[in-house]
């Protein structure tokens, strides 16, 4: 009986790791395809690597989204974790009040959100450009920092702060050495989301962006109609860079805590 | 903490240099501003539809840069440029040129700097859209038929029934229908001698039967850009498929074919236009001239396997890099070849009723 709920639950999980994994192994491995073709693989070749390192398109499409992903997180993880501890602060009502309006965004249809940004920026007279998609990504993104970062906050005890101030540290000095300490697994999290979310963006990013700036999201969705492998070598870079940045992001503080453990013994 | 801001200080260095990398290296001394009056372009052009070392090279000749974007679809494209993104060159298709100039958002062309005029393809000389190229320039063009397995199927039996042969049950199971808006009830408007532009609710009530008959008794396929894998695998017998999809399946599957029905086709092209609120008119129609020549458009035909819009190249390539290929050469001045006419009315109703096609 044992050996069969075993049996069942192996099997189980690795169909689900198929089902999770299978899609990216296959866009990995046509990469590598010699023919154009997406379903047949007929020898092995790495002209699609070299036809995407020298098409300007694409370098730039990477440069963008990177760019703007990287600068969207660093700001919203800022405003969004300072909101969410300015309103654990604050009354109920305005707490109730911000954070509904807080969700509104996660829940419109991203193409609501991206004509409404559009018109915004059309109306204002704004060219549309790095600035407006910026300050797009940086929007959309800050809910999911603050729905991230709030939970936590709950979780902490009000008089580490009290206790802070008491003993002589200044309310910045409370904040940056007490508070924003215990939030750290929190935020790292919510950075992540926000990071992710304006990695893949397409809908907001293409009506926001202006005639001057792409990005890979951009490029891939019109390049749908005719594709080729170049496609699935981007995409093979991207997952490598990830799957790097996910490795170090997990295997270092093990080290770190291995070494901190050596230390005292 | 100072360690996570100097390296995400560091990246964004790296990625500044990595994205300036390349592109300056051999200006000529050519002066852009006193000849066109600027020395940037903006191009909004579909996805895949162009041979990028063309761009560098007309940055070269001209010593400018071109800032060049792409699209998926006409309506995206057109809601961009109602919503105030400012391009110099877009290349939308023939119905959304004819909405575009119905609604003044591109301007008309000054011909007498566009030198290559004469480089249009015989079948493009004066489409419906625009017949006197007042504010287009076409880019490629193509048709619509059917991919066959020479194997399985003969060019008498199509001759015979042309788009009938989709609702032949010798072919049950065997069948793709191409599932794009219009281009869905084509083979239905045309195998019932319909056209393509029809008003009439009787006409389009029948070709709506045509379809459900042939969901039951030949279980079609549903398919888009699935259609090139599919087709040169020899997975399906007959599939409806745009001309350029037809040659690229030719080119890696010689068992399969391409034919134009005798009841006749939707004809498509591309064409360049300048947007009405463009800022570099002039350079605007340097690059519609660029790409008009033999040797650019050349290039952009064999990367993107579409017809290239301009007669030198096509007669060319039919007996070069398309050689034994007829998808290449679409039906040129056939009477019941029609373009597809903007009319969001049709549109509508004829997704309405697809969508009951589907789901029935």
């Amino acid at each position: 009986m044992k050996t069969v709920k075993k049996l069942v639950t192996n099997v189980y999980f690795w169909l689900t790791m198929l089902f999770f994994y299978a899609p990216i192994i296959y866009v990995v491995i046509f990469s590598f395809n010699e023919s154009k073709s997406l379903t047949r693989f007929t020898g092995f070749s790495l002209q699609w690597y070299k036809k995407m390192f020298e098409s300007r398109s694409i370098r730039e499409a990477i440069y963008y989204t990177l760019i703007i992903a990287i600068i969207a997180t660093v700001i919203s993880t800022i405003v969004g974790t300072l909101t969410a501890i300015g309103l654990s602060k604050s009354n109920k009502v305005l707490r109730a009040i911000v954070l509904q309006i807080n969700d509104i965004p996660m829940m419109n249809p991203d193409i609501v959100t991206a004509i409404g940004f559009m018109l915004l920026f059309t109306s204002l007279g704004i060219t549309k450009g790095f600035g407006t998609i910026l300050l797009a990504h940086i929007s959309f993104c800050i809910p999911y920092v603050i729905l991230t970062v709030m939970p936590r906050l709950r979780q902490l005890d009000d008089n580490l702060a009290e206790a802070a101030l008491d003993l002589g540290a200044t309310p910045v000095q409370a904040l940056t050495k007490v508070i924003i300490p215990q939030l750290k697994g929190a935020i790292i999290s919510g950075a992540l989301i926000a990071f992710t979310m304006s990695f893949d963006d397409f809908v907001i990013s293409f009506f926001t962006s202006g005639p001057k700036v792409s990005n890979i999201a951009i490029y891939v969705y019109s390049s749908i109609k005719r594709i080729n492998p170049t496609i699935n070598a981007l995409s093979t870079i991207i997952v490598v860079i990830v799957t790097t940045v996910l490795i170090i992001v997990n295997v270092v503080p093990m080290i770190k805590d291995r070494k901190l453990r050596g230390v005292q013994k | 903490m100072k360690k996570l801001l100097v390296s995400v200080l560091a990246i964004c260095l790296g990625l500044s240099l990595f994205g300036c990398s390349g592109g300056d290296g051999g200006k000529t001394d050519f002066d852009p501003i006193a000849e066109f009056g600027s020395n940037e372009l903006y191009v909004f052009n579909w996805g895949e539809y162009i041979d990028e070392s063309n761009i560098e090279a007309f940055e070269k000749k001209y010593n400018v840069t071109v800032y060049y974007k792409t699209f998926d679809s006409n309506e995206e494209m057109y809601t961009a440029i109602v919503g105030g993104d400012k391009y110099d060159i877009i290349v939308p298709s023939d119905y959304m040129v004819e909405r575009l100039i119905k609604e003044n958002l591109i301007q008309k062309l000054d011909l007498s700097l566009i030198t290559n005029i004469g480089a249009i393809a015989d079948g493009l000389k004066s489409p419906d859209y625009d017949p006197k190229h007042e504010y287009s320039i076409p880019y490629f063009q193509g048709s619509i038929g059917i991919v066959y397995d020479t194997t399985k199927v003969t060019m008498e039996e199509l001759d015979e029934k042309g788009w009938d042969i989709l609702l032949d049950t010798k072919y049950a199971g065997q069948i793709c229908m191409y599932n794009a808006d219009r281009d869905n009830f084509l083979p239905a408007l045309k195998a019932l001698g319909y056209s393509v532009n029809t008003n009439n609710d009787e006409e389009i009530q029948n070709a709506y039967q045509w379809l459900l008959t042939q969901k039951k008794t030949m279980s079609p396929a549903y398919v888009t850009d699935e259609v090139n894998d599919i087709m040169i695998n020899g997975d399906k017998t007959l599939a409806v498929a745009y001309s350029g999809a037809a040659a690229y399946i030719m080119s890696e599957n010689e068992d399969m074919g391409y034919y134009e029905p005798k009841q006749g086709t939707n004809i498509w092209s591309d064409a360049m236009c300048i947007p009405a609120s463009s800022k570099n008119v002039k350079l605007a129609h340097a690059w519609i001239n660029f790409c008009m020549e033999e040797e650019v458009a050349e290039k952009n035909s064999i990367a993107v396997g579409y017809t290239s819009g301009y007669q030198a190249v096509m007669d060319k390539l039919a007996k070069t890099e398309f050689d034994g290929i007829n998808a290449y050469l679409p039906r040129v001045g056939y009477e019941k070849d029609e373009e597809y006419h903007d009319d969001n009315v049709l549109k509508t109703k004829l997704a309405e009723l697809w969508n009951q096609v589907m789901f029935n």
